[in-house]
């Protein structure tokens, strides 16, 4: 069970090697904006997960719309992000992780990756692959989610998730119902849980690392340029992979405000769309509540005739078969607009702290002496 | 003189010669992506105990005149190799290559690496199973990237390409020029902050780092330019006591870098910097609010019905979570106008 094999170790955070974050932001950047999947490899040492392997899960091919299942009908975005539960792409997983095995790579199944743009990741699919790959196997698997837009901006967001026990559990009834909702007490803040990640490197890595020249150069001295050009030119300084990456220092506020202000639209949308359904099913629920009890009223009222006449009632519970009651929509995408509105509103805090640290940064050096 | 009578010489193909000729095949410049180094040295420290190196496929892609290659991916391939003989899984090499061009069509074979500075005769023999016809790289020659990675060295890259060598067929199916070809290591925009976290391990004893949050790289970004302020500085006040010895190149090129800076007004600055810090706040502030009231209007969906009430209240409870919403955010969006009217 599920739950059992969850309680025993749970999983404290997760350890992805270099090669593996690598791979994943590769493979991100190039299906940028489609999000990108891919399957992780790796083992689960007590409460810590490596990764230490990753493949990409082919980009479903619209073409063989004829031939496969349902998720090859829509878009792009939600094709890529079906992957993971793709049939075809089980098989591929399959051979692909019997191909590794072969070359002595760790073969079991951690977990999936998906790229993502401005954290806007909390969705059914999502949900739906992480409980894919939660149920099955030996359940220690994480969802890692690859920020590329934020990834960009220049710090690496890249976050695993799990789902939460509780939440496993109401999604195996599948219902979210209000009334189980009351009674598992489950809020969007229980939907997923995150784990620390920490990225690992290889020895042989680390001797590679260690070898290319860092930037800036020792403090020991330099031959001076001769000339601008050369100085503008010295592969040295231009193209050195570890050079002190300052794009975080980027001043670009506005792109990001507009995105993130778009999103949280997109969101109340939702929330909109989810409330009116309630709404509406209320309000269906009280008429055909009204109904029967119109019904009843009128059944007691024959049967107390029926009495006086010495004739034997009529079974009062007959409006079972008569009226059918509405079912209650799914809550669980209310929930999610909720989680997903939750994950904007971070970012953006993270965001505005950082950004009002650059902006007095900017301010200070461009009036001196007039900072308040 | 007799009309058959010709000496058939075999001339291998130098790279001088081949790159003036005509259009030719050979790359003249293979960059190599990191991720494709690092898998390769994952594979060498997962290889079994007895075998000196192992080998794998390159994939990348090739410019369209060949000369330029770029090598953006890799995967190991079996092989056991001994005094006498190499054995290369080849029917494992060709279903890995179907799968891996499943995921990335684009991708195309491009070579084959070791983890071995070594070119022997077994390297000649790959080399001319991976640039065969059909299969192979054909017309293109296969590229060979050799990682040495023997402990207490350097790890060590280099590229070849190959041309045939040898006067009979024979001998030309075990032998070829490896020709060192030069090779960068290049790395995309995006890739730019992983690698910088991964050499961020570099020096720690137990080769792991934590992510960071974007403050905390804010703030290192911050040292680092401080650091390298505060060299210039030092330098540029050495050259200005007559201690260092001043470059005329180096102080063009501050000049220039000084020159850069913007020339604005301070009211502009002003203005601008308190349009966006509001813009910001505000945006913060909003997200916020929205999270507050649909937490609100959830927990007040879900709530109303253990108070015991009807459904009719359940429902008007929530109808009044969600104008409440709508009345906030059009407070927010007055907020917004009274603040800019103020500027």
């Amino acid at each position: 069970m599920a739950e059992v094999s969850i309680k025993d170790t749970p999983l404290k955070e997760v350890q992805i090697e270099a090669l593996c974050v690598m791979r994943i932001i590769k493979h991100a950047t190039q299906t940028f904006p489609t999000p990108a999947t891919g399957f992780l490899t790796g083992m689960d040492i007590n409460s810590q997960l490596q990764v230490t392997n990753t493949f990409p899960f082919p980009a479903a091919v619209p073409e063989a719309s004829t031939t496969q299942d349902q998720y090859y009908q829509a878009d792009a975005a939600s094709l890529a992000a079906a992957a993971p539960r793709a049939k075809s792409n089980v098989g591929y997983q399959a051979e692909m992780i019997k191909m590794v095995k072969e070359v002595n790579v760790d073969a079991q199944g951690v977990g999936w990756y998906i790229s993502t743009s401005m954290g806007n990741f909390v969705s059914q699919n999502f949900i739906e692959n992480q409980f894919f790959f939660q149920r099955a196997a030996d359940e220690k698997t994480v969802a890692l989610v690859f920020d590329v837009s934020r990834t960009s901006q220049g710090s690496l967001s890249l976050k695993a998730y799990r789902l939460s026990p509780s939440f496993i559990a109401a999604y195996k009834e599948g219902k979210f119902t209000t009334e189980s909702l009351q009674k598992s007490n489950l809020r969007y803040q229980d939907i997923l849980v995150e784990l620390p990640v920490q990225v690992h490197n290889s020895h042989l890595l680390t001797a590679f690392l260690h070898q290319i020249p860092q930037q800036p150069p020792q403090k020991t001295a330099l031959d001076f340029p001769t000339s601008l050009s050369e100085l503008s030119h010295d592969p040295n300084i231009s193209s050195n992979p570890l050079a002190p990456n300052l794009d975080s220092l980027d001043l670009s506020i506005d792109p990001f405000l507009e995105k993130t202000c778009d999103l949280l639209l997109d969101s109340i949308e939702n929330h909109q769309t989810e409330q009116n359904n309630a709404q509406y099913y209320q309000r269906s629920l009280a008429r055909e509540q009204a109904k029967i009890q119109q019904w009843q009223q009128k059944r007691k009222q024959e049967n107390v005739l029926r009495a006086q006449q010495k004739q034997t009632p009529l079974p009062e519970d007959e409006w079972q078969k008569l009226f059918k009651l509405p079912q209650e929509p799914s809550r669980l995408e209310s929930l999610l607009v909720g989680r997903q509105v939750e994950q904007y509103a971070r970012q953006v805090d993270g965001f505005s702290a950082v950004v009002s640290g650059k902006m007095f940064g900017v301010k200070g050096n461009l009036l001196p002496g007039e900072l308040a | 003189m007799g009309d058959n009578n010709f000496l058939h010489l075999a001339r291998p193909l130098a790279p001088a010669a081949v790159s003036a000729a005509a259009p030719s095949t050979a790359p003249v410049s293979v960059t190599v992506q990191p991720q494709a180094l690092f898998s390769i040295l994952d594979h060498a420290s997962r290889r079994p105990a007895e075998q000196e190196r192992v080998i794998g496929t390159l994939l990348g892609t090739r410019s369209e005149d060949g000369t330029e290659v770029e090598i953006r991916n890799c995967y190991a391939v079996p092989h056991t190799e001994t005094a006498e003989q190499v054995e290369v899984d080849m029917d494992y090499q060709k279903r890995m290559l179907e799968l891996h061009l499943k995921a990335a069509p684009k991708e195309v074979l491009i070579g084959w690496y070791a983890t071995s500075s070594e070119l022997n005769t077994f390297s000649a023999l790959i080399q001319n199973f991976y640039s065969q016809q059909g299969e192979g790289t054909f017309p293109h020659p296969a590229v060979h990237l050799t990682v040495s990675t023997i402990a207490g060295q350097d790890v060590k890259a280099d590229t070849y390409i190959s041309a045939p060598i040898g006067v009979t067929a024979e001998r030309a199916a075990d032998s070829c020029l490896f020709i060192p070809v030069p090779h960068e290591i290049k790395y995309g925009e995006a890739e730019k902050s992983g690698l910088e976290l991964i050499a961020g391990a570099r020096d720690r004893e137990d080769r792991s780092q934590l992510l960071q949050t974007d403050i905390e790289t804010l703030e290192r970004a911050i040292e680092q330019v401080l650091e390298m302020l505060e060299r210039v500085s030092n330098y540029v006040s050495n050259v200005l006591d007559e201690e260092a010895e001043p470059s005329s190149a180096l102080g063009q090129f501050l000049m220039n870098t000084l020159s850069l800076a913007p020339k604005v007004d301070p009211e502009s600055i002003e203005k601008d910097f308190n349009n966006h810090i509001q813009d910001v706040l505000l945006v913060s502030y909003l997200a916020n609010t929205i999270r507050t009231q649909i937490d609100l209007s959830n927990r007040l969906a879900t709530a109303a019905l253990t108070m015991g009430s009807g459904d009719g209240n359940n429902a008007n409870a929530e109808q009044k979570g969600e104008r409440k919403d709508r009345q906030q955010n059009q407070r927010q969006g007055a907020g917004q106008g009274g603040r800019r009217g103020e500027q």
